[in-house]
């Protein structure tokens, strides 16, 4: 698939991106309507994660009393964390919405 | 085995895929989030590297992102646009 | 293997395993292993009372595959440590795909 890597290019593999976020404040979208947003700290080709200073948004549908459903928000606080990598679907250097 | 001698010249998938990079792609997951970019790089778990992406829920855009990662386990496709 | 070693290097600290159906185990953490299965001791469930069961538990095995999170005391974690880690765990996968 690197065919044509010189060895010195740029992001030859997706996880290079990831790569060069170490130390760097990143976005990742997870599994079940949730967000994080850390520093990152650690990964592995799993997309394994230690985060810290991060701040987790979880989206939740609730049902008002007229049974309309609403969307809420929930913010939570973490110093440091580890992520499972089966739960990860998107990572993104700094990035905010 | 997939760097065999006929990747890149677009009659298997990986040769699809080497030959897009650098293109215009959507990227459908299995959760129906659709990522519009210009296709970076892809290794054999189908993990994709975009720049300058958008992301598209229920046909509404809801977010941009300079670079993006995405785990190859929720892709179900990459389109060449 | 980064994570495995990572762990090791927690044992007999407290930490939260935050469960894939919301569960969160507050716990010592006695043992890890390859798969990132888990050993917790003097366990206590956060939010008790929306999970009533487990109260009587004093420890628990959890199987790696049903975490989402654990949260860590940031104290004992050596960053910068854990970023270079990372790095030569990196490089180390990118020669073994380039051989493959």
């Amino acid at each position: 698939m690197a065919d044509i890597d010189d060895g010195t290019s740029a992001p030859a593999e997706p996880l290079d991106l990831v790569r060069l976020c170490l130390d760097e404040i990143v976005f990742v979208k997870l599994r079940g309507d949730r967000e994080l947003k850390g520093r990152l700290h650690a990964y592995d080709s799993h997309c394994n994660l230690v985060l810290g200073d991060v701040e987790e948004t979880v989206y939740v549908v609730e049902e008002d009393e007229d049974e309309e459903e609403v969307v809420k928000t929930v913010h939570k606080k973490s110093e440091m964390m580890f992520v499972r990598g089966d739960s990860v679907v998107l990572i993104s250097p700094q990035a905010s919405p | 085995m997939e760097n065999g001698a006929n990747a890149g010249d677009g009659r298997d998938p990986s040769g699809f895929l080497s030959e897009i990079i650098g293109s215009q792609v959507t990227v459908k997951l299995n959760s129906g989030v659709v990522y519009k970019g210009e296709l970076q790089s892809v290794d054999g778990y189908m993990n994709i590297a975009l720049e300058k992406t958008e992301e598209h829920i229920d046909g509404v855009k809801k977010r941009s992102y300079g670079d993006a990662f995405v785990r190859g386990n929720n892709v179900m496709y990459i389109s060449a646009d | 293997m980064l994570f495995f070693s990572f762990f090791k290097t927690l044992v007999d600290h407290e930490v939260t395993v935050e469960l894939k159906n919301d569960i969160q185990i507050k716990g010592t953490l006695k043992s890890v292993d390859q798969y990132l299965n888990i050993k917790l001791d003097d366990i206590q469930v956060v939010e008790e009372l929306k999970y009533p069961h487990m109260s009587s538990v004093k420890n628990v095995f959890i199987r790696g595959s049903v975490v989402r999170y654990v949260h860590l005391p940031g104290s004992v974690v050596d960053t910068a440590l854990l970023e270079d880690a990372t790095r030569r765990e990196a490089s180390s996968q990118a020669s073994k795909t380039k051989q493959g």
